[in-house]
C-alpha cells in the first residue's frame, strides 16, 4: 500500500463510525474487549466531564467500552477524587509494578496501563479535551473494529487554543510542523502521513503494543509511530478526523523542551536502525534563557527520554496476562 | 392503575433505583448546557433532545411549526394526557464560551440550572421509566420549548398549546433549580424596554430644546417612581437594567431602561402600562427626542388553589422525599397552561446557583436523582388519579 493508496483508504472521519451500536455488535461477534486509559496530572478542571460523558454513552448507554481508567502521575489536586467519584478506576502509577523502579511521566502511565488494564484495545485519551464527544474514542475505535489488518488508530483535529474566554479558529501542533514533519520527511517519509503525530488521542491492539518499547517521557506517541511502522508498515495504521478538539495552550518555551525530548527518542531509533552514527553521547541539559531587568539568566533542565522495555519482556505482565504459557 | 412490568416502587426508593443513571444525566446536562441556545436559535437543543425521544423508542417525536421538540410516551389506556415542558432556552449569548467543568459536588457552565437541567430530566425520563419497568396509563408528552425567554414571550409553548389539537388535564413545567419549587399560581407581569435616542435633525446637531437620552430616561425613571401603587392588589415596579453612554465627555445617543411590573391584578398591570406609555411619550414631547415604550412580554395572573388534588399530590411526593416545598412564586412558563384553565405547577431538579456576580452558574449533582424521583413520583401519583379535580374543586 503506497502512500496515497493509504490516505485514501485509512483516513476516516469519526462519522464514518457514528453507528455505536454496529460497533456494539462487531465488537461482540469479534470477541474482543476495549479498555479506555486517561492519564492524568493534574486535570481536575476537565476530567469530572470526561468522565461522565465517556462513561454514560460509551458504558451505560452502548456498552461499546468494558473498562475506563485513570492512571495518574500524582497529581496534588483533586483529579483522583473527582474521577473516583464518577465511576472510574483509579491509580497512581508510581504504585503499579514498583519493583520495577519509578518514572514519571504520560509515556509510564501508558506502559503501566498495558499491564492494569484488561482490553484486548487500549484506547488512551488525553485528560485535558474542554469539548470532550464520545467522537474521542469512537472514532478510533472503529477502524480497529472494521478492519482486521488495522493494528493502531490516531486521532488528529483542528485544534483551537482558549486563550481566556475566546476560541482562536487555528493553532497548535507546532511541534509537529517544526521538528516532527521535517524529521519524518528526512528518515521516515511514510510516516509523514500521519497529520497529526503527536495527538494525544489514539487506540492500538494490545498484540502490538506489548511489543514495543515506552519513552516515559514526551517521545511516546513518536516512538510508537516509528516502532510499529517498522515492525508492521503503514498499513498497520488508521488515523481519524475528530474535528475540533479544545485544550490548553502550552508555552513556547514548554513546547521546546517537549521537543527536546522527542529529538533524543528519534536519535536513539535512527542510531538503532543505522540510519544514523552520533559520534558521542548525546547531552541530556536542555538550556533555554529567561530575560529580567535587563539581564539574561540560563535555565538548565535535564531531560533524559528514559524508555521502559515492551511490556512483553516484563515477567508480571507475562504471568497476568499468558499464565497458561508460563505455566 | 399502572401495569408495569415490576411493581411499582416506594417514592423514596427511588433515587437509589435510579442511581445507575446517574452519569447519564449528568452527560446530557452536560452536553444540553455546552450547546449554545440563545432564544430564538435553539435548533441544535431540539435536535439533541429528539435525537434521545427516537433513541429510547418514542413512537412519535418531531418539531411543530416554531421548531418545539415533541415526544409521545403512549400510555396503556390513553385516559387522560400529561404535558411535561422545559425550556430549552438560554440567556446567553452563542459568543459567551458554553465549556462546562465538573467536579465531585457541582455542573459549572452558564444556563446549567436554567434550563439545560430542566431539560435534561425531560431527556432522560423515557429511560428512567423504562429502568424502573414503569409502563404509565395516561399518555406523556414531552415539551422542549423554544422562545420561552425575554422577547421569546413563551411562544414556543404558547403555539404548542394553542395548536397541539388534543386536550391536556395536567402539566408539569420542569425547571433546573429549585429543587423544591412547587409553584402553582402566576402573578400578572409585564416586562418592557424604555429606549430613547435623540431625534435625527437633518445632519446638525440636535432640534431646539432637547435633551440628552440619558437626562430624559432619568426624568421617566423619577415620574415612574411618582407612580401611586396599591397595597391591594400586590403591584410592583421593578427597574432592572438601564444602559447609556460610553464616554465621561460625550452625551449618549441613545439610553435604555428595562423594568418589569407586576401584580396580582391583571388590570393593575394593564393600567400600569398604559400610564407609562403616556408619560413616556410625554417625555418624547417636552425633551424632543425619540423614545419608545415597548411592552415585550406579558403573562396573566392566573392559578390553582394550595387545596387543589394535584397540589395536595405534589407536595406529598416531595415530602415522602424528604424535599422541603417552597410555594412562593417564581416566573416560569406555567402561567400558559394555568391561564388556559389547565391544572399545572412547576418544579425544581437540584439546587444550584444563577445570575451571581461572582459565582459562576452551577447546579449541585447530590440532589439530583431527587429531583428526578419526585418527577417520576408525581407522574405516578397523576397516573393513579391523585390528581384529578372533584366536581367541587374549581379552576
Amino acid at each position: 500500500m503506497n502512500l496515497q493508496q493509504w490516505l485514501a483508504e485509512r483516513t476516516f472521519h469519526h462519522s464514518n463510525f457514528w453507528d455505536i451500536k454496529w460497533l456494539v455488535e462487531q465488537k461482540e461477534r469479534q470477541g474482543v474487549t476495549i479498555s479506555l486509559c486517561l492519564p492524568t496530572l493534574n486535570e481536575e478542571k476537565t476530567i469530572g466531564k470526561e468522565i461522565v460523558i465517556l462513561k454514560a454513552e460509551l458504558m451505560d448507554r452502548y456498552p461499546l467500552i468494558d473498562e475506563i481508567a485513570v492512571i495518574d502521575s500524582g497529581s496534588t489536586d483533586r483529579t483522583c477524587e473527582i474521577a473516583c467519584a464518577f465511576g472510574a478506576d483509579v491509580y497512581v502509577a508510581s504504585e503499579v509494578l514498583p519493583e520495577l523502579g519509578v518514572q514519571r511521566g504520560k509515556g509510564e502511565n501508558l506502559w503501566k496501563a498495558l499491564y492494569l488494564l484488561k482490553g484486548d484495545i487500549l484506547v488512551f485519551v488525553d485528560a485535558d479535551i474542554g469539548n470532550i464527544h464520545p467522537r474521542f474514542v469512537y472514532g478510533l475505535v472503529g477502524p480497529l473494529l472494521q478492519i482486521p489488518e488495522v493494528h493502531y488508530v490516531k486521532a488528529f483535529y483542528d485544534r483551537p487554543i482558549v486563550y481566556s474566554n475566546v476560541l482562536r479558529p487555528t493553532g497548535g501542533g507546532r511541534v509537529t510542523e517544526i521538528l516532527i514533519r521535517p524529521l519524518f520527511s528526512l528518515f521516515y517519509p511514510e510516516l509523514t502521513a500521519i497529520l497529526q503525530p503527536l495527538s494525544g488521542e489514539y487506540a492500538g491492539r494490545r498484540s502490538i503494543l506489548e511489543k514495543i518499547p515506552f519513552p516515559v517521557g514526551y517521545g511516546v506517541e513518536t516512538a510508537m509511530l516509528i516502532d510499529i511502522h517498522q515492525k508492521l508498515g503503514l498499513t498497520a495504521f488508521a488515523q481519524t478526523d475528530l474535528d475540533q478538539r479544545v485544550h490548553r495552550n502550552q508555552e513556547t518555551t514548554a513546547l521546546g523542551r517537549m521537543a527536546f525530548g522527542i529529538l533524543q527518542t528519534v536519535m536513539n531509533r535512527l542510531e538503532r536502525e543505522q540510519k544514523l552514527r552520533l559520534l558521542q553521547e548525546l547531552p541530556t541539559i536542555m538550556r533555554q534563557f529567561e530575560a529580567s531587568d535587563g539581564t539574561y539568566r540560563q535555565l538548565e533542565f535535564d531531560i533524559r527520554e528514559v524508555e521502559r522495555p515492551p511490556m512483553i519482556e516484563i515477567e508480571a505482565y507475562r504471568a497476568k496476562f499468558y499464565s497458561a504459557s508460563v505455566s | 392503575m399502572p401495569q408495569n412490568t415490576v411493581s411499582v416502587p416506594a417514592v423514596k426508593e427511588i433515587p437509589e433505583l435510579l442511581a445507575p443513571l446517574r452519569e447519564r444525566l449528568l452527560a446530557d446536562l452536560i452536553t444540553l448546557t455546552q450547546i449554545p441556545a440563545p432564544s430564538g436559535d435553539e435548533g441544535k437543543r431540539v435536535r439533541f433532545l429528539l435525537d434521545r425521544f427516537i433513541e429510547a423508542g418514542l413512537s412519535d417525536a418531531g418539531t411543530d411549526q416554531i421548531g418545539n421538540a415533541i415526544g409521545r410516551l403512549r400510555g396503556r389506556r390513553h385516559n387522560r394526557t400529561i404535558l411535561l415542558a422545559a425550556h430549552l432556552d438560554s440567556v446567553f449569548p452563542a459568543t459567551e464560551n458554553h465549556q462546562v467543568t465538573v467536579d465531585s459536588e457541582k455542573v459549572v457552565g452558564p444556563g446549567a440550572g436554567d434550563n439545560a437541567m430542566g431539560a435534561a430530566g425531560l431527556s432522560l425520563l423515557p429511560a428512567v421509566l423504562e429502568h424502573l419497568g414503569l409502563e404509565l396509563e395516561s399518555d406523556l408528552i414531552l415539551l422542549g420549548s423554544v422562545r420561552s425567554l425575554g422577547r421569546g414571550n413563551h411562544a414556543g409553548i404558547r403555539f404548542f398549546l394553542d395548536n397541539c389539537g388534543q386536550r391536556i388535564d395536567c402539566g408539569i413545567c420542569v425547571e433546573g433549580m429549585q429543587l423544591g419549587r412547587l409553584n402553582a399560581f402566576s402573578i400578572g407581569t409585564a416586562r418592557a424596554d424604555i429606549i430613547c435616542t435623540i431625534r435625527p435633525n437633518n445632519g446638525s446637531s440636535r432640534l431646539y430644546a432637547s435633551e440628552s437620552p440619558l437626562v430624559v430616561l432619568n426624568h421617566v425613571v423619577q415620574q415612574i417612581l411618582g407612580i401611586p401603587l396599591p397595597t391591594q392588589p400586590y403591584t410592583k415596579i421593578k427597574l432592572g437594567r438601564m444602559h447609556a453612554g460610553r464616554y465621561y465627555d460625550i452625551e449618549p445617543e441613545r439610553a435604555e431602561l428595562g423594568l418589569e411590573i407586576v401584580s396580582h391584578s391583571d388590570d393593575m398591570v394593564r393600567q400600569l402600562c398604559g400610564q407609562i406609555a403616556d408619560l413616556v411619550a410625554e417625555s418624547g414631547a417636552r425633551y424632543a427626542v425619540d423614545i419608545q415604550f415597548d411592552p415585550f412580554f406579558t403573562t396573566a395572573a392566573a392559578g390553582i388553589p394550595f387545596s387543589h388534588p394535584l397540589v395536595k399530590c405534589v407536595a406529598d411526593v416531595m415530602n415522602q422525599l424528604g424535599i422541603e416545598a417552597d410555594q412562593t412564586h417564581y416566573p416560569s412558563e406555567l402561567c400558559e397552561l394555568l391561564m388556559r384553565k389547565i391544572p399545572a405547577v412547576t418544579i425544581g431538579i437540584t439546587r444550584g446557583v444563577k445570575n451571581h456576580p461572582r459565582d459562576p452558574d452551577h447546579v449541585l449533582i447530590e440532589p439530583m436523582l431527587k429531583g428526578v424521583a419526585q418527577l417520576v413520583g408525581i407522574l405516578l401519583a397523576i397516573d393513579e388519579g391523585r390528581a384529578d379535580e372533584s366536581p367541587a374543586v374549581a379552576r
